[in-house]
């Protein structure tokens, strides 16, 4: 078992922290906004993190807390992230399909920039020394967080998914005047789906800066929101499960093909080649269409119904 | 089958829902909907007729907020309607069909009248994420199956609603707009599509829907035989213009009507 988990638990954590990016972008897609910016909001997290790990100004912070430091550094980067996608969201959700995306790579863009000419986030060399979460002594120890996360962030989606929330995502998705025609407001649930995105990208920035224990202005950048795209697209874009398995295959696949060198790159181009043609609806959306599920059961009678809506 | 009933004559004849004071929309040089006033009573079926492009889905969009008005004013019960978002008039009680069919597509039938209980329901995000919201969840899925006990889908509750023929589109649009609890209900062509048959039980239909829902209803209808047996009273829209309005023989035998139609086609 720890063999396994010394040559593989970096992958494992790799393959994760795939999967809970790809459902940060799941998010908005959910509403139907197609953002990428969920690499941005990923590097603010990562520097959140660095910066209350290694700046001397939370030195004392730190020695008052201890490993509580990290916990909070989690909960400051989503905090943070929540502000920011907010900010973002509200003008950049007013623009629609490609617009949108545009704007979201603008975004990160901006924050590129901004962190390479900062001090506070160590300019172009970055900030390394990023102490290991709880004092890890090995990497596949990360395990022990990215994995509850991504339970959690699968077990919250699941949930969402089936409330009122959810259907607001769904209608809106499916045709946003219809969706306003029949009262659900599509600007604030389209903040909001933004905002869940935002934060589950921000909180796994701040996971991940540790684990890499160095944060630079590379991190999130353009190539990253491709990346996490492709993850939804060929996992499946209209089912939770649809990033992880796409972000777990995608990250995976490359890896376990390392011995065939530099023919890798052609087969991972082919695999995404072949999904888009033959699997338009991604992995999961095709798997589903082998699964029929059972019609919809009617709830038992209430004892009560009344008058304007019961059954005469 | 009472299909052929009189004309019902609404329950409390005077008391004035909708009052439309000049509405007015124009599209560059087009003026679509000119200076248009009008008074609907509470449970009347109003209708609303003119020649193609004269207005009247636009008249609708006014109403319930997807257009907004270049001037004019409307209030529900007292309240001014226009400039609010399409989603304050359906909290207002407001709720509409469209004529070319804006189902969700890709969704079922039942999750399609779900949806539409979004604003007489408050679950947020965390009650839902917690699960503290099953009794909520419960009403609105009862209500959703009784929704389409009444318009005759319940067998196909799991199915797309982009599957269903354009007569079942229709009518599950209607149990839609319902499950918001609308006091008035406008239907854009309701008929549009329909079989024969289909067209025929429409009548009973709509006075049932309005009978047991104390609704108020404004319909645009382009079938004939259809205006004229089910509503109280029609308003004739022509170029954007209020030309006729009264109770349906009159109207027919309005001679600005007549050359309105024959004039138009
Ligand atoms: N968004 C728009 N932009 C420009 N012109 C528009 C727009 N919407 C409607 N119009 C024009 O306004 C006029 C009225 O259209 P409207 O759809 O309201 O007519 P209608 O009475 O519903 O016709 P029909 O019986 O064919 O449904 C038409 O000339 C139409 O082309
Ligand atoms: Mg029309």
């Amino acid at each position: 078992m720890s063999d396994f988990l010394q040559s593989y638990g970096f992958l494992l954590v790799t393959l994760i922290q795939a999967g809970l990016l790809g459902l940060s972008l799941y998010f908005p897609l959910m509403a139907g906004q197609l953002s990428l910016a969920s690499p941005g909001f990923y590097a603010l997290g990562g520097y959140v993190a660095a910066i209350m790990l290694t700046n001397p100004a939370f030195a004392g912070l730190r020695d008052t807390l201890g490993n509580g430091i990290f916990p909070l550094t989690w909960l400051a980067a989503g905090l943070l992230c929540a502000l920011a996608g907010v900010i973002v969201g509200v003008p950049a959700l007013r623009l629609r399909g490609i617009y949108l995306a545009l704007a979201t790579i603008a975004f990160i863009e901006i924050l590129r920039v901004v962190a390479l000419n900062l001090s506070i986030t160590g300019g172009a060399i970055g900030i390394f020394g990023i102490p290991q979460t709880f004092g890890f002594q090995d990497r596949w120890q990360y395990l022990l967080i990215f994995g509850p996360m991504l339970l959690l962030v699968l077990a919250f989606t699941y949930m969402l998914q089936k409330s009122r929330v959810g259907r607001a995502f769904r209608a809106i998705r499916e045709d946003e005047l219809a969706a306003d025609a029949m009262g659900v407001p599509p600007t604030q649930y389209k903040v909001l789906a933004f905002v869940i995105g935002a934060v589950i990208a921000g909180i796994v920035g701040s996971m991940s800066a540790p684990f890499l224990n160095t944060w630079n202005a590379k991190q999130g950048t353009f190539d990253a929101s491709i990346a996490i795209l492709a993850f939804v697209l060929i996992g499946g874009s209209r089912s939770m499960w649809g990033p992880v398995v796409g972000g777990a295959l995608l990250t995976a696949v490359p890896e376990l093909l390392r011995f065939l060198q530099d023919w890798r790159l052609v087969i991972n181009g082919l695999v995404l080649v072949v999904a888009s043609l033959y699997l338009p609806q991604g992995i999961v959306g095709a798997l589903g269409k082998l699964r029929r599920s059972p019609p919809p059961s009617r709830p038992p009678v209430a004892p009560t119904t009344d008058a304007k809506g019961g059954t005469p | 089958m009472t299909a052929s009933l009189p004309n019902s004559t609404p329950k409390t004849a005077s008391r004035t829902v909708l009052e439309a004071r000049n509405m007015t929309r124009r599209f560059g040089g087009l003026v679509a909907v000119n200076d248009v006033s009008f008074d609907v009573r509470e449970g009347e079926i109003f209708g609303l007729i003119g020649p193609n492009g004269a207005g009247k889905t636009t008249l609708f969009n006014l109403m319930t907020g997807l257009t907004p008005p270049s001037s004019g004013t409307l209030t529900y019960e007292g309240r001014p309607v226009l400039g609010l978002a399409p989603h304050r008039v359906a909290a207002l009680g407001m709720s509409r069909t469209f004529q070319n069919i804006r189902l969700f597509r890709a969704l079922s039938a039942l999750e399609n009248v779900k949806i539409a209980q979004h604003t007489r329901t408050h679950a947020g995000l965390w009650r839902g994420i917690f699960g503290a919201n099953r009794a909520e969840e419960m009403q609105v899925e009862r209500r959703a199956w009784e929704l389409l006990d009444l318009v005759g889908l319940s067998d196909r509750a799991g199915e797309e609603a982009g599957n269903f023929s354009y007569g079942d589109q229709r009518r599950l649009e209607i149990a839609r707009a319902l499950a918001t609890e609308p006091r008035v209900l406008l239907l854009d062509e309701p008929a549009a599509g329909m079989n024969t048959s289909e067209k025929g039980s429409l009548t009973t239909f709509i006075r049932e829907v309005r009978d047991r829902f104390d609704l108020t209803v404004m319909v645009i209808e382009h079938h004939v035989p259809l205006v004229m047996n089910l509503c109280d009273r029609v308003a004739v829209l022509n170029f954007g213009q209020l030309i006729a309005m009264g109770d349906p023989a009159s109207v027919q035998r309005d001679p600005k009507v007549i050359e309105a139609y024959l004039g138009g086609e």
